[in-house]
């Protein structure tokens, strides 16, 4: 779908025409806009715009074009999207997807492409690990990262015994393996783990009830979307919060979610790199222009779409708007370094992941609302390489 | 129209179209040779599923379990154990065919409805076993798969033209292949089975073999499908054994013409055309294609090739 979202001209497809100075900077956006994480991708684009319009659209006289496509959530259809993008609408560089296993699909094309990938979502850990790549580029986190400092976190605040609780598949078992391994090495018991279906589990009761009976100081959890809303109902109407600390990646009540989870959310405790109550001048700018635009608040997704943005923009101001040699491109993207509404922000040149502030936030009743209420923060996460070598070629 | 005359008419559609293939290959750009590959590996899958369906009169919706079958196989001998691609690809047709000999060693007892939902539960059940397998990535699915060197023969399967010319090449050769099975003394039988079972049986015909061969035959040529889809992408995930990719090829093979062969090649090509540039006008180009879909089944029953030969029959009498 060729969407210009009234940024730029009309793009007749396929103008193969060198880029030079006055042409507009094409960007090739693959997110979805429909199926089952069509928010997310209207989260981020809604992001980015924002940002565009804050930091500029024209870099050097090159106006900045957005050319959407919908990947579907589907990989074969994510991947092929980004072939017509780089091929048939020779995109200057590409934003996204959402979800990891388009990532996974679209990663070795990019590679042998070398065309600049910015992921604003997909959080697989491989993509600035093992199978990492010098021409992708996250902005948004790894698995790891969210919940990696929360095992000893946790163990810090007096918790001995967790027991953990996440969706059947490769997102929910990453995160897990990460608090497990943090909070065993800080001297912590995994009491005990189970892995339920993804999207097929509407009644949780069974694992409530397992929970309950391990008795362990805390469970951390991760679930998002619907399963993630009928989680904390289900738990608060079990009265387990009472006996049992709810805790784990903040996904669980994220602002897209909270307005259906109501009172039932509060009480967790999460680790995420974004919530909408961090104090700063820089969120609360962002709050208030992207509330009055759109009326509703900006999730961590938003965010992400927003700091994505700013970092091309930037990086073109470093390169001058050129963007024909696209090692200089993300050379210029590591160069970058900027306070957004999450806090203080650059990508890392050994992994391409980002590096950023981890906040710990609470879900507490303030007035009428429920709100994440940010209790500690984790400064400058970065990610250990994670067996990723970065090399130019086939890979 | 006699069934010469039939025969001759489908042979000339598909000489049309190989033609028009090949006239769209020499004129277009990378995306171009992109398209033209998936289109040809989804004409292999759906020819594989016509033999079953148009054929031998056996409606499977799980046929999506071999194509993925053939998907991993090939990303599992490659990524996981390093064999070479070129070996890797017909090893992935013994890996599907297997897995058709023994999931058809059940489904083949049952017919109609019946036969349906086996498929369809076995095919789900192939899926969740991908989604979970921490072997090959669960729903992240796996990246790296290489394409085949046929250096040797002067060619770079990196390079989408190459690529698209070998795999239309594979896509033709199928075609020729399967139109001598169903021409066959095999074929017929299997054509007996769907017409009249009960006669087929009562003439002391085995059909449960045959209808096995038809399914493992069927199932190996889903996984050569698989095979070059998992090359063609470099990577593969649980997508690829969804029920609706078998649901897709079901449609393909009714929209197209079922038992014609070239039938569903055209009805490839036209879905996959049609979501491409349908999805660039507009957001609810699924909508329309579902429109499409209800049209040709309301206007023409027996798809697009039955129309044509239909058209053709009523042409000739008023010749003759």
């Amino acid at each position: 779908m060729r969407i210009l979202f009234g940024l730029a001209l009309a793009l007749i497809a396929g103008l193969p025409a060198p880029a030079g100075a006055g042409d507009p900077i094409r960007i090739g956006v693959v997110l979805p806009f429909s199926g089952v994480y069509a928010a997310l991708g209207g989260d981020i684009t809604d992001g980015m715009m924002l940002a565009f319009e804050t930091f500029g659209d024209t870099v050097a006289g090159r106006r900045i074009e957005l050319i959407r496509e919908d990947s579907e959530v589907k990989p074969s259809v994510g991947l092929t999207k980004t072939k017509k993008l780089v091929y048939q609408d020779q995109v200057d560089l590409l934003v996204g997807p959402v979800a990891s296993n388009v990532a996974g699909a679209m990663r070795d094309f990019v590679h042998n492409a070398e065309i600049p990938l910015i992921v604003p979502n997909a959080g697989n850990n491989l993509l600035t690990g093992e199978r990492c790549s010098p021409w992708v580029i996250r902005t948004s986190f790894s698995n790891d990262q969210i919940n990696r400092g929360m095992g000893g976190w946790l163990f810090d605040k007096g918790y001995r015994s967790l027991y953990l609780l996440a969706a059947d598949y490769a997102a929910g078992h990453q995160m897990m393996a990460a608090v497990k391994r943090s909070f065993t090495a800080a001297g912590g018991a995994i009491v005990g783990e189970e892995y339920p279906p993804l999207r097929e589990t509407k009644d949780f009761a069974p694992y409530l009830a397992k929970i309950k009976a391990a008795k362990p100081d805390a469970m951390y959890v991760f679930f998002a979307g619907g399963p993630a809303i009928q989680f904390v109902k289900q738990v608060h109407d079990f009265g387990l919060k009472k006996e049992i600390a709810l805790t784990g990646a903040g996904w669980l009540t994220s602002p897209l979610f909270l307005p259906a989870e109501g009172a039932a959310a509060v009480g967790f405790t999460g680790a995420l790199n974004y919530v909408p109550s961090i104090d700063s001048d820089e969120n609360r700018q962002f709050q208030n222009a992207f509330q009055e635009k759109h009326g509703r608040v900006g999730s961590e997704f938003t965010v992400q779409g927003y700091d994505t943005a700013r970092l091309i923009v930037e990086a073109l101001e470093i390169t001058g708007g050129a963007t024909d040699d696209k090692a200089a491109l993300v050379a210029a993207m590591h160069q970058v370094s900027f306070t957004g509404p999450r806090g203080p922000l650059r990508i890392d040149p050994a992994t391409n992941n980002v590096i950023q502030d981890i906040y710990v936030f609470e879900t507490r009743q303030v007035g009428y609302a429920v709100k994440q209420v940010v209790i500690d923060k984790m400064e400058a996460v970065q990610d250990p390489p994670n067996g990723c070598r970065m090399e130019v070629g086939r890979g | 129209m006699t069934d010469l005359a039939q025969d001759r008419l489908r042979l000339a559609v598909a000489a049309v179209m190989a033609a028009a293939a090949l006239l769209w290959w020499a004129t277009a750009g990378f995306f171009g040779h992109e398209l033209i590959a998936q289109v040809a590996i989804f004409a292999i899958f759906a020819m594989s599923l016509d033999l079953l369906v148009g054929t031998a009169g056996m409606v499977s919706l799980g046929h999506a379990a071999f194509f993925g079958a053939g998907a991993y196989a090939t990303a599992g001998l490659t990524v996981l154990l390093g064999w070479p691609a070129w070996l890797a690809l017909p090893a992935s047709m013994v890996v599907a065919g297997l897995l058709a000999v023994v999931v058809g060693a059940f489904a083949v007892r049952l017919a109609g409805v019946f036969f349906i939902m086996i498929t369809l539960a076995i095919g789900e059940m192939v899926h969740a076993y991908l989604f979970r397998s921490r072997t090959f990535g669960g729903d992240d699915g796996l990246g790296g798969i290489p394409r085949p060197d046929l250096g040797a023969l002067g060619l770079t399967l990196d390079d989408p033209s190459h690529f698209s010319l070998a795999v239309l090449t594979l896509a033709l050769l199928v075609y020729l292949g399967l139109r001598q099975v169903v021409g066959s003394p095999f074929g017929q039988v299997l054509a007996g089975i769907h017409r009249n079972e009960a006669r087929m049986r009562a003439l002391g015909c085995p059909v449960r073999h045959y209808k096995l061969a038809a399914f493992t035959l069927a199932g190996a040529i889903a996984g050569l499908a698989g095979s070059l889809a998992a090359q063609h992408n470099n990577f593969i995930s649980p997508e690829l054994v969804t029920w609706t990719t078998s649901g897709e090829a079901l449609i393909v093979v009714i929209v197209g013409g079922m038992g014609t062969l070239v039938g569903p090649v055209a009805g490839a090509a036209a879905v996959i055309l049609a979501g491409h540039y349908l999805s660039g006008l507009t957001e609810y180009w699924m909508f329309f294609m579902g429109l499409m879909f209800v049209a040709v089944v309301l206007i023409a029953g027996d798809g697009l090739q039955g129309a044509l030969e239909r058209l053709a029959r009523r042409f000739g009498r008023a010749a003759g």
